[in-house]
């Protein structure tokens, strides 16, 4: 209780300090010159649709070009209201939320003036939709720097989306008992968006997946003698406690000139099934000449996608081709497996996506809460697309047909990563983790879907718009919840020994 | 004795070691300016937030402000200086320390000048927020509070013991301090005892109630400094923190006996005494500062200046010197002669720092490697703090890389720095866009040593490019590698046709055609009076080995004749390039 007020305390001071200056109704300017163009605001959320429960978008003009910024917002009903102060518009919540409120459906009109060398400029307005579709109310993601070998402090931090409020699941200092290798987190994982529920992996010191049953937290080892690793990337049943993971023997190594600048690649990779209940290991895919990764369940929870490497050409296997000249040929295709819920018994592999006909390589696939479709990232060749600058999330329907994958255009950026799609859990709006902002920091982009149709993306917002620019983290892994992780950075170090 | 002359002893007690001081941070001002250069500052809420994450970080978020001040080390040995008067006025006044017992003041600040120049090579890898001024600011609070609970009746002291409990979130361990201190200025009652047991309980009121999320030894001590990162720890650094901690408590128990004439003195000089012993000084620690300094702003002569007057160079040092020959001219002409031979750095605590730490990136960078810079800079900002020297170098790579909106996102943490607001990073210069434009691409491992550097310019020997012509030579006589060298000359040859024939490479040339040559000779002339110096000094070694001369010796033997060449950097290298 104490720390939560100690923390609202700090936030409300940070605010304060923020605001106390920051927060006012300035006077639109009596003269300025007519532009025509939209205002350069950062994020650009000129003409975006957003949840009717969103955080307030507030934006700002290039510091370096603008000495102020006066935004006024005219709501459906007529009333208007102004914003600004300095280069910033920020908006606080409780204002936003009437203007939300009564313009669900409609659209907010946004009218924004900046002082440039001593003249106003009156830019061309913008509208801001309301959707009628809500947004889940958390999401959760990895905050980690766009890290290459070395690595410090990272959180698993979840974030609720109608206000600014962050908190912490997990660090990775709290039980790394061995300074000499350290400690690294990831790969946080829900069932049905649900956090009673989930888990999250803890490599190094003090290893192990930390899973939650029913909210009950435990501590597992998932390595058995007849699999690569422990589980990696997961992916929870969404009815049984079951959880799918690939299994990898994963490298990296750097571009000496590719802007890329790293690569990623997998050795070895299989498939594999836990068992929550009995703490049981099952393999479910282990073909030895190729890479089976990125599991994930149907809605229904009968079919397993996954990804899979194609074979390599004739002259490129064999001792001698080392992976450094052959990753560029290392191609992933979609492929399924029936389940059979009862008796966990799976079916034959089926081709889902043929990619590398295409000379492509697919991966982190997500199929939508309602089953009717599968996002994914598609990129050249390989399986870390977060770091291939021509990745983008693609979405193809699941219905019989033949079926083709669509680039999302207007979710994706130009030249820059898209990649880690996933599905909020009503299916309106999908999220994904994009460099675009500036190639080498992930940030979270948001769309609304209806129907393989996506409107144009709108960033994460912040409370202050320059945190995009301060926070040197990247966003990774980013997933929707319904509800926020209740059980405490605290709680869950008591799994681990001392 | 008089007490005319006490008082005289007694300011020039002060006096003394004033000068002293004064003269310590002149001596290690370069030292101050790389503090500010490597301690990490950034504007904005995140940065706050984090640092705000730990008890002491407020302190250690003015104390991360204040050193920027080392920018100009002037003015931030100023305000260093101006905090430590602060200390010793409020300090005597605090501890009750009348007339020449007022001195005794000297020592606590004898340990915190101490703390700030007996780092050595930890100025590299460590990753204390604020560190420079965190604990003069802390102290300064800790001995304030005292002074104004001590001039507070004693019945209110148990209002004081609660007070440090609470501001321990700020203070760190000098609230743990202050009520040892208080508790010890009285003689002891309940509130004395509720005093004490508050002290053993304060970290583990504060776990519970704000700092879970941190494991409890994090939260013990507060900002309390010690130096440990995954592979080192130094106990021996924080000894001046533990001396600052048990003189205060000293102070309180014993200073009405120590007002003798001669406590002035005689804090003057144990305070210098305690300083000097513990205090780091190495030249090459030094030039290796100045040196990068001068790389960062390509001022190549004064790299030049600084190496010809250092006979024993760190592998920085020589990577430098070569960086610079290369620009001002004369790479393959006076490098042996200015000497390769390379030494390791003064490190008595055995602590990893190395090339990568101390001038990779900004050697990277000129070699036109430009990824390579950009990942060696983020590896070391991850881990020590994105200080204004890794964000320089990430701005650079940025730049030379044309990633506009990485440009503006450093750029835009560097403008909020207190001196970084015009500054700009020095456009590509051609030297590293030749360079740069001549080398593959290629995927290489987590290497980041000097070694790596040796191996890649010296087989990237078919790049076509005058300039990476030059280098692989150079790296690949570096590497006494006869294989690479024959192909990079035949390279080079290429690109200098009618030019003079280097005097190392020639002596390369003529070594390797003697000794490896290659089944198809490649003849080239060469001057008549390096061939016969060439032949008089293996006649020299031969004629040394067989008189039974201690082989160890035998290098310094030759050194007055033939150390200037590349036969005897190839022949008693130091290094060893693989």
């Amino acid at each position: 209780m104490i720390k939560q007020i100690y923390s609202y305390s700090l936030s409300l001071a940070i605010s304060l300090m923020l605001f106390a200056s920051c927060v006012s109704h300035p006077d639109v300017p009596s003269s300025h010159r007519e532009c025509q163009e939209l205002p350069a605001i950062f994020p650009d959320y000129c003409d975006v649709t957003v949840p009717c429960n969103i955080a307030p978008l507030n934006f700002m003009l290039p510091a370096n070009e603008y000495s102020k910024c006066v935004a006024r917002i005219t709501t459906p009903d007529g009333v208007q209201q102004t914003y600004g102060k300095g280069v910033k518009v920020q908006i606080p919540i409780s204002e936003w939320r009437d203007m939300l409120n009564v313009s669900k459906g409609k659209s907010l009109k946004v009218e924004v003036w900046g002082e440039k060398d001593g003249e106003w400029l009156s830019f061309a307005p913008f509208d801001i939709r309301i959707s009628n579709d809500s947004i889940d109310e958390y999401i959760s993601y990895r905050l980690i720097e766009p890290t290459y070998v070395a690595w410090a402090y990272m959180e698993i931090a979840q974030r609720n989306l109608s206000s600014f409020e962050e908190s912490q699941i997990f660090n990775n200092e709290i039980t790394s008992n061995d300074k000499t290798i350290g400690q690294c987190i990831n790969c946080h994982s829900y069932q049905n968006y649900k956090t009673d529920n989930m888990l999250f992996h803890v490599r190094l010191s003090n290893s192990g997946t930390v899973i939650v049953n029913d909210g009950k937290i435990s501590r597992v080892n998932l390595k058995r003698d007849y699999t690569i690793s422990s589980g990696v990337y997961p992916s929870w049943h969404p009815t049984a406690k079951l959880i799918a993971f690939s299994t990898n023997l994963t490298r990296q190594a750097f571009h000496t000139q590719n802007l890329n600048k790293i690569e990623v690649y997998d050795l070895e990779s299989d498939l594999i099934l836990y068992d929550v209940v009995t703490d049981s290991v099952s393999v479910v895919s282990n073909d030895p000449d190729l890479l089976e990764v990125y599991p994930t369940w149907s809605a229904d929870g009968n079919y397993l996608y996954y990804c899979k490497s194609v074979p390599l050409p004739e002259e490129l296997r064999g001792e001698g081709n080392d992976i450094r000249t052959t990753y560029q040929k290392v191609q992933y295709n979609l492929y399924r497996k029936s389940f059979d819920v009862t008796t966990h018994n799976f079916g034959e592999e089926e081709l889902v996506y043929d990619a590398a006909s295409q000379d492509k390589s697919v991966t982190v696939p997500r199929v939508s809460p309602d089953g009717r479709f599968i996002m994914f990232a598609q990129g050249q060749y390989g399986c870390f697309h977060t770091r291939h600058s021509d990745s983008d999330v693609y979405c193809m329907p699941l219905e019989e047909g033949e079926a083709t994958a669509e680039s999302l255009t207007l979710f994706n950026s130009e030249g820059y990563a898209d990649t880690y799609p996933s599905w909020s859990s009503n299916g309106k709006w999908i999220m994904c983790s994009s460099r675009r902002y500036d190639g080498t920091y992930s940030r979270l982009y948001i769309s609304h879907f209806t129907d393989g149709k996506v409107t144009k993306p709108f960033l994460l917002p912040q409370e202050d718009p320059e945190e995009n620019t301060f926070r040197l983290k990247c966003y990774n892994r980013p997933e929707f919840m319904i509800e926020p992780v209740t059980i405490s950075v605290e709680e869950f170090s008591r799994v681990f020994p001392d | 004795m008089n007490s005319k002359i006490s008082k005289y002893l007694h300011y020039l007690s002060l006096l003394i070691f004033v000068a002293f001081a004064v003269l310590l941070l002149y001596i290690n001002r370069e030292v101050l300016y790389t503090a500010h250069d490597r301690s990490e500052f950034l504007f904005g809420a995140t940065f706050f937030k984090i640092i705000m994450l730990k008890p002491f970080g407020l302190i250690q978020y003015v104390g991360a402000w204040l050193t920027q001040l080392f920018y100009s080390p002037a003015i931030g040995a100023c305000a260093l200086g101006l905090i430590w008067t602060c200390i010793f006025y409020v300090g005597a006044k605090a501890f009750r320390l009348k007339g020449n017992a007022s001195a005794l003041m000297i020592l606590p600040i004898a340990c915190l000048l101490t703390a700030v120049v007996d780092l050595g090579y930890w100025i590299y890898v460590f990753t204390i927020r604020g560190y420079f001024f965190s604990q003069s600011v802390g102290y300064l609070m800790m001995v304030t509070l005292l002074w104004a609970a001590r001039c507070t009746p004693r019945k209110w002291h148990l209002l004081w013991y609660l007070f440090a409990v609470c501001s321990y979130p700020v203070l760190g361990w000098f609230a743990l301090l202050f009520i040892v201190c208080l508790a010890l200025t009285e003689k002891p009652s309940w509130s004395e005892l509720v005093g004490l047991l508050l002290l053993f309980t304060t970290t583990i009121i504060w776990r519970r109630l704000l700092y879970s999320n941190i494991k409890f030894e994090e939260i013990s001590l507060a900002g309390f400094p010690i130096f440990e990162i995954p592979s080192s720890r130094s106990d021996f650094l924080s000894v001046p923190f533990w001396v600052l901690g048990a003189l205060s408590i000293l102070f309180v128990l014993f200073s009405r006996f120590l007002t003798k004439w001669y406590v002035s003195i005689l804090c003057s000089l144990i305070g210098i005494a305690f300083t000097l012993s513990l205090s780091f000084y190495d030249k090459n620690y030094i030039d290796e500062m100045r040196m990068v300094r001068c790389a960062e702003k390509e001022n190549w002569k004064e790299v030049l200046n600084i190496a010809i007057g250092n006979p024993k160079p760190t592998i920085s040092m020589v990577m430098l010197k070569n960086v610079a020959l290369m620009n001002e001219g004369g790479l393959l002409d006076i490098s042996f002669k200015m000497g390769n031979d390379t030494y390791p750095i003064s490190n008595p605590d055995s602590i990893p720092v190395s090339f990568l730490e101390i001038a990779s990136p900004v050697v990277y960078y000129n070699y036109g490697l430009v990824n390579e810079s950009f990942r060696l800079a983020f590896e070391c900002a991850v881990q020590s703090g994105f200080s204004p020297c890794y964000l320089k170098m990430l701005l650079s790579c940025a730049t030379a890389n044309g990633e506009t909106e990485l440009v503006n996102r450093y750029e835009a943490h560097l403008k909020n720095q207190l001196f970084y607001s015009d500054w700009q990073p020095n456009p590509m210069n051609k030297n590293i866009k030749e360079l740069h434009n001549s080398y593959p691409d290629e995927l290489t491992g987590v290497e980041n040593s000097d070694s790596y550097l040796v191996n890649s310019l010296s087989l990237w020997y078919d790049a076509d490019s005058k300039l990476a012509s030059e280098q692989a030579l150079f790296y690949s006589m570096m590497r006494c590698d006869s294989r690479r060298f024959w192909a990079s000359l035949r390279n080079y040859i290429k690109f200098h046709t009618n030019e003079v024939f280097p005097l190392h490479a020639m002596e390369a040339y003529i070594m390797y055609f003697d000794k490896a040559p290659e089944e198809k000779k490649m003849k080239l002339p060469v001057s008549q009076d390096v061939y016969d110096h060439y032949n008089k000094f293996w006649t020299t070694l031969e004629t040394l080995i067989k008189s039974g001369m201690d082989r160890n010796k035998i290098p310094e033997q030759m050194r007055s004749e033939f150390g200037d060449t590349y036969w005897y950097y190839n022949v008693f290298r130091r290094k060893i390039y693989k």
